[in-house]
């Protein structure tokens, strides 16, 4: 499912500032994009939007128009419809936890159930997520007795049991370690190549990078860049707009302060980038 | 939610079971002739805890009850009307150590109960045995979260402490310290709980509740609980003694 922003602004209740600015966007199926910009530049809330969460949960006001597949995911008329088919992750596992579950194979059934899924299927299809993000052996443990990371792959497995069209990721690796970020990073790209619309908004350029196929840079809740996320986390302007940049990146921007001949040529991003870029192989 | 209570008779009863019962015995304690009623029902309330494998759950309800049994007995005991009767150095009223009695019995055989039922509510059962029986979901999830909110907000209490201890927050010592401790405590208790609310909203919407809000849908239960001849005569049993205490008032 495409996933199209026209023109949507949205203000939260109590705030003179919207969140976001007259966002025009469309977010392909098949595709990674990655939602990048500095703290309050509109992401988290972009991914509400495009959920529906807001402003049917959070109040607030939006104008312009949001369509997910063609369906107005802030009509409450449409909730039923788009049930199970857009996955929401945040950065805050614990909240995302039904509360009605004793074990993490009920946890991740939860939304099967909802869906009224019959009883074979659940129990064929739960155990399926949970192994494809490295969480088989946390079946039968007690969801609020798990770690941070142990938690957000759980959750991600709740939301990867429905087979979702679109993925709204906010900071969906906070908790993991490296090796269990980089396996849910290329887990959203299967996804992507399954043909859903992937949408992940995070900080975590070194991550991200590597997964996403687009990038777009939010300022103030609009659009400041878009492209390749390569070419646009290199350029100048991204720098400027004060979001940060990969961790290679940022270190080779502070020594070009010192070292003139290091502004050269393009800023290396990756590890393996920087390497060749130093010794010219 | 907090990890699920240890097993025992009431853990594995029919959810509905516990939750009638309950209701059965609130109802009893009024309807009852008092004080020979509500003591009857608080004596076997009260014995009933072992027999059903929560024998803990007596040290909460008299941390509860006592303070307010010594607290009916001075109101109503010493300061009710004649005739008067002396206990050892004490001068009873006898009317009113009579209601103190009645009263404190009601409340012991409602808090017991009612503390046994919650210390054993499983909430994934209760859902699963609400779906079977065609409840709504909404109406089943309003039941389950609004019977877990006492252990989820002591585990959130015992979380926050934590945290203002580790800044140095005094929770322990005299009444003057432990008054002073509450602020730090309940503030970031009441605003986070709001502020999880929207949270916890987003996620059960993610989740597929929108589908299964639609008149007629049904969830599937995941294991439902089963329902044996024990539970149902319980049930039944329960409901015939409140409609037979209710005749009984109507008629005597």
């Amino acid at each position: 499912m495409t996933v199209r922003f026209d023109g949507v602004s949205f203000t939260y209740p109590g705030s003179a500032v919207p969140a976001l600015r007259d966002l025009s966007l469309t977010l392909a199926a098949g595709e990674v994009t990655w939602l990048f910009g500095k703290l309050g530049a509109g992401s988290s809330t972009a991914l509400l939007v495009a959920g529906g969460f807001a402003p049917i949960l959070t109040g607030g006001e939006r104008r312009g128009s949001v369509r997910v597949g063609g369906l107005d995911p802030g009509d409450p008329a449409t909730r039923a419809a788009l049930a199970g088919r857009i996955a929401y992750v945040s950065a805050q596992p614990h909240l995302q936890l039904s509360g009605l579950a004793e074990t993490v194979f009920e946890e991740v059934a939860f939304a099967p159930a909802n869906l009224g899924w019959s009883q074979a299927r659940i129990r064929e299809a739960v155990p399926q997520a949970l192994a494809r993000i490295g969480a088989g052996h946390l079946a039968e443990r007690v969801p609020t007795e798990l770690s941070g990371g142990e938690l957000q792959r759980v959750v991600i497995a709740a939301m990867l049991v429905l087979a979702p069209e679109v993925w709204l990721l906010d900071e969906p690796a906070s908790a993991l370690d490296p090796g269990a970020r980089a396996a849910a990073y290329g887990l959203f790209r299967e996804e992507a190549r399954r043909g859903a619309a992937v949408i992940l908004a995070t900080e975590d350029a070194d991550g991200a990078l590597e997964a996403a196929d687009r990038i777009v840079v939010l300022e103030h809740g609009a659009v400041a860049q878009d492209g390749d996320p390569a070419a646009v986390l290199a350029s100048d302007a991204c720098w400027l707009l004060g979001a940060g940049s990969t961790t290679i990146g940022e270190l080779w921007r502070a020594a070009m302060d010192r070292t003139p001949a290091m502004a050269r040529g393009s800023v290396p991003l990756t590890l393996g980038a920087a390497v060749q870029r130093v010794t010219g192989r | 939610m907090t990890p699920g209570p240890p097993p025992s008779a009431l853990t594995r009863a029919h959810p509905f079971t516990p939750l009638t019962a309950t209701l059965a015995v609130v109802f009893l304690a009024f309807l009852l002739p008092a004080p020979a009623g509500p003591v009857i029902l608080a004596v076997l309330a009260v014995a009933s805890a072992p027999l059903l494998g929560d024998g803990g759950a007596l040290r909460p309800t008299f941390i509860v009850v006592i303070p307010l049994w010594l607290l009916l007995f001075l109101v109503q005991g010493v300061l009710g009307d004649a005739p008067f009767t002396a206990i050892g150095p004490l001068t009873l009223s006898v009317a009113g150590a009579r209601e103190a009695l009645a009263q404190g019995a009601r409340l012991t055989a409602i808090v017991v109960p009612s503390l046994l039922a919650l210390r054993g509510f499983r909430a994934a059962r209760f859902v699963d045995a609400a779906a079977e029986r065609g409840w709504p979901f909404s109406a089943a999830y309003l039941v389950a979260a609004t019977l877990q909110t006492i252990p989820r907000l002591r585990h959130r209490v015992s979380l926050i402490r934590d945290a203002q201890r580790s800044r140095g927050l005094r929770v322990r010592g005299s009444i003057v310290q432990r008054i002073r401790a509450l602020v730090p405590l309940t503030l970031p208790l009441i605003l986070g709980a709001l502020a999880d609310a929207d949270d916890r909203a987003v996620a059960l919407e993610s989740r597929g509740v929108a589908a299964v809000a639609v008149p007629g849908a049904r969830r599937t239960p995941l294991d439902p609980p089963v329902d044996r001849a024990l539970d149902r005569s319980v049930r039944w049993g329960a409901v015939l003694a409140v409609v037979l205490a209710a005749a009984w008032r109507v008629i005597r």
